[in-house]
């Protein structure tokens, strides 16, 4: 008997090896767009069951979680995915080891935004244009009497956030505008990243990169800064103060899609997760009109993040992953899935399909009409919005009072020396 | 079968060599890369020598994250114990269905850090505040962890539901190896029941005092995955002058350095000191507490 279950498991052992001999080719793209996980797992399983002796596998890490972190503890474990994310000049300069010459890709021809070296070699592919501006409810300024055409300066948006804050009740608003700075519940980069590049490049030329120069070498443009801190101290003072220093990701596009906010601090890639929220009314973008100077009417675009392939890994694991990036640019299903699927707004020209979202809708629009601002915190040293910065907006929005406002220039003057030491 | 040498090593190997790969090697690198400036990544290092240590101890956010390392380990080693003790003494009484307690005690310790963290984050902001907030209680419709005052507290709290179980066990294991007599004389003596927890129970398992002091006192200094999932270091607050975190205690601190504001070698020195105050803590302790057994 003993003998009969010794050969039987032999056997069971032996059939466990036939599988390894038939192995495929496996790829991981590791990237940081929790919005559009789900969209992309979907496409990746179709490339792998269209493709033999490929599949494509994706892990997601985002939100507020510490995705660069994560893929240092991957490079320290030997398992660097294949195809993983760097964001700009930041990430660039910190993995310019384990990236590849993309240069003869086919799908360079029909974009201007993939990320080059230093020596004008192509090493990023651009996952898609994003953008952002100020967020409204179309429904609700309408019924608030407030012409949104009208808010291009810093006086027409503060006396309309007063209006609507006066008409709170009536409106069923919890607060005017939806915001996050919170460190805790992970939104910090809602202030550090995106509301830190209005500074950086709100109201100057696309490729304008004079502000973050300075910064990254220590200086502030003192009179900018100030105007700034004053737009700052308006949406923390008119936002949900629960919300912006301790709610979550989710807790902020909740208070907008369930009209508890009548405007959002967010980029167009909550579209998505606004379709799964089911939200029910039309939305658009204005700018930021963050100063009296000038009339601010361009959005914020960029392309925030690029698939790079790790350099060190075998000639047919890059080649598989040259393929498949190859696959989402020219293939109908690649089309439909950056469009459709995600809710992005494709760095391509031969990818006519149009976006459903709102928000996506407004940055199509306002790349066709021009007059943009680029988008510069990747171009500030790793770890920066997150380590650095959002402490400090953290802090502001605890109180936004005149006397914290005049220690938050002082705050973001000390984050620039900090930064300076840092290059 | 004899006992031999070489069967000896080869038992004992398998362990050795684990804790050599593991924990010996990583610390000499450790302490080596601590005298570099590398950032973790790029292939090039430079030899800086005790410039990371020198720059470490000027750095305001070390000295405050020190401070509240030392302040959060006060309120848990307390909080802990007193709670542990309280639950051995119920689970050891005649009370019934002592041993379904013994057993639901214990369980909270079985959930991983960051899955309590992100729990009871959930807990302190929506559901205390929900409640606090329908029935009107002030100070109960305020989140506990976005109040820099009370952060620490609500670690605690959480630290306690998940080790106070463990702790609890420790105390259990001492109190039934006594014996009964003593304490039954006591009984007939007149003394109450107090008087007999504190005179003569608490002496008696002087030593499983000395374990759990040394356990939560090592397990809060180190304390990090309830930090993150938790609070990620918390609501911001300035302290002498510039902005904190204010809940980042020291692991939090060293990982943000070495990891997230990719900055290794100076996140490493960090983690040397740590280590050296921790040996001293931890040696101090034990070697009071023994004094004390023997004494006792």
């Amino acid at each position: 008997m003993r003998k009969f279950i010794a050969t039987l498991l032999v056997l069971v052992l032996a059939l466990g090896l036939v599988p390894t001999l038939a192995e495929d080719l496996n790829i991981t793209l590791f990237h940081n767009k929790v919005e559009i996980a789900e969209p992309l797992q979907a496409f990746a399983k179709l490339y792998s069951d269209k493709t033999e002796g490929v599949t494509v596998n994706i892990e997601t890490l985002g939100g507020g979680a510490d995705y660069s972190g994560n893929l240092t503890a991957k490079l320290t474990a030997e398992s660097m995915p294949d195809i993983f994310v760097i964001e700009g000049d930041g990430d660039y300069k910190l993995w310019q080891e384990y990236v590849t010459d993309l240069s003869d890709e086919k799908w360079n021809e029909e974009t201007t935004l993939a990320y080059k070296d230093p020596e004008g070699k192509v090493v990023g592919f651009p996952v898609s244009i994003e953008g952002f501006g100020l967020g409204y409810n179309v429904e609700l300024l309408d019924k608030a009497g407030v012409d949104p055409a009208t808010l291009t300066t810093f006086s027409a948006l503060k006396e309309a956030f007063e209006k609507i804050d006066g008409m709170k009740g009536e409106l069923g608003l919890d607060s005017v505008v939806s915001m996050g700075a919170s460190v805790a519940g992970g939104t910090w980069w809602v202030a550090g990243h995106h509301n830190f590049s209005i500074y950086l490049g709100g109201g100057l030329d696309f490729e304008d990169t004079t502000i973050v120069d300075m910064f990254n070498k220590g200086e502030v443009d003192e009179e900018r800064l100030a105007d700034y801190a004053k737009y700052v101290q308006l949406l923390f003072q008119f936002s949900n103060k629960e919300v912006t220093t301790n709610g979550t990701y989710d807790d902020q596009l909740a208070a907008f899609v369930n009209k508890k906010a009548a405007f959002i601090h967010q980029g167009n890639w909550v579209d998505p997760s606004f379709a799964k929220m089911n939200i029910d009314f039309e939305y658009d973008y204005i700018s930021h009109p963050f100063n009296d100077k000038q009339e601010h009417t361009g959005l914020y675009l960029f392309a925030p993040s690029f698939y790079v392939l790790n350099s060190k890994n075998s000639p047919e694991k890059i080649q598989a992953a040259k393929d498949f990036l190859e696959f989402l640019v020219f293939s109908e299903e690649g089309a439909d899935y950056m469009v459709n699927g995600a809710g992005m707004v494709p760095a391509f020209a031969n990818v006519t399909l149009q976006p459903s979202g709102g928000f996506s809708k407004a940055l199509v629009r306002a790349n066709a009409e021009g007059g943009n601002h680029g988008v510069f915190f990747g171009k500030l040293p790793p770890g920066t919005g997150q380590d650095v910065l959002a402490p400090i907006y953290d802090l502001f929005a605890q109180d936004a009072s005149d006397e914290n406002l005049d220690f938050f220039i002082e705050d973001i003057k000390g984050a620039a020396k900090t930064v300076s030491e840092k290059q | 079968m004899k006992r031999s040498k070489v069967w000896d090593a080869i038992f004992l190997a398998p362990c050795i060599i684990a804790l050599i790969m593991v924990v010996l090697i990583p610390f000499v690198q450790g302490v080596s890369f601590s005298l570099t400036d590398w950032n973790g990544v790029r292939s090039e290092i430079h030899y800086v020598g005790f410039d990371n240590y020198k720059e470490m101890f000027n750095s305001i956010e070390f000295l405050y994250s020190f401070r509240i390392t030392l302040l959060y380990t006060l309120i848990n080693v307390i909080m802990v114990n007193i709670v542990a003790f309280l639950l051995a003494l119920l689970v050891t009484s005649r009370v019934r269905g002592k041993n379904l307690y013994r057993a639901a005690f214990f369980v909270p310790n079985l959930i991983g850090g960051i899955v309590l963290g992100y729990t009871w984050q959930f807990m302190f902001n929506d559901f205390f505040t929900a409640i606090g907030k329908s029935l009107g209680i002030g100070w109960m419709s305020s989140s506990m962890i976005a109040n820099k005052n009370l952060v620490l507290l609500a670690m605690s709290i959480v630290n306690t539901w998940q080790y106070a179980g463990y702790i609890m066990l420790i105390f259990v294991a001492g109190i039934q190896s006594t014996s009964q007599e003593v304490m039954e004389a006591a009984t007939v003596d007149g003394a109450s029941y107090i008087q007999r927890v504190i005179k003569i129970l608490i002496p008696m398992i002087a030593s499983s005092f000395t374990i759990s002091l040394f356990l939560t006192i090592t397990n809060s200094f180190k304390a990090f995955d309830l930090n993150v999932a938790l609070t990620n270091g918390g609501p911001s607050m300035r302290y002498m002058g510039s902005v904190v975190k204010s809940s980042q205690l020291l692991a939090l601190t060293i990982y943000n350095k070495s990891i997230t504001s990719k900055e290794l070698a100076k996140g490493q020195a960090l983690s040397v000191v740590f280590f050296l105050m921790l040996v001293v803590f931890s040696l101090l302790q034990v070697y009071l507490s023994k004094k004390r057994e023997v004494e006792a």
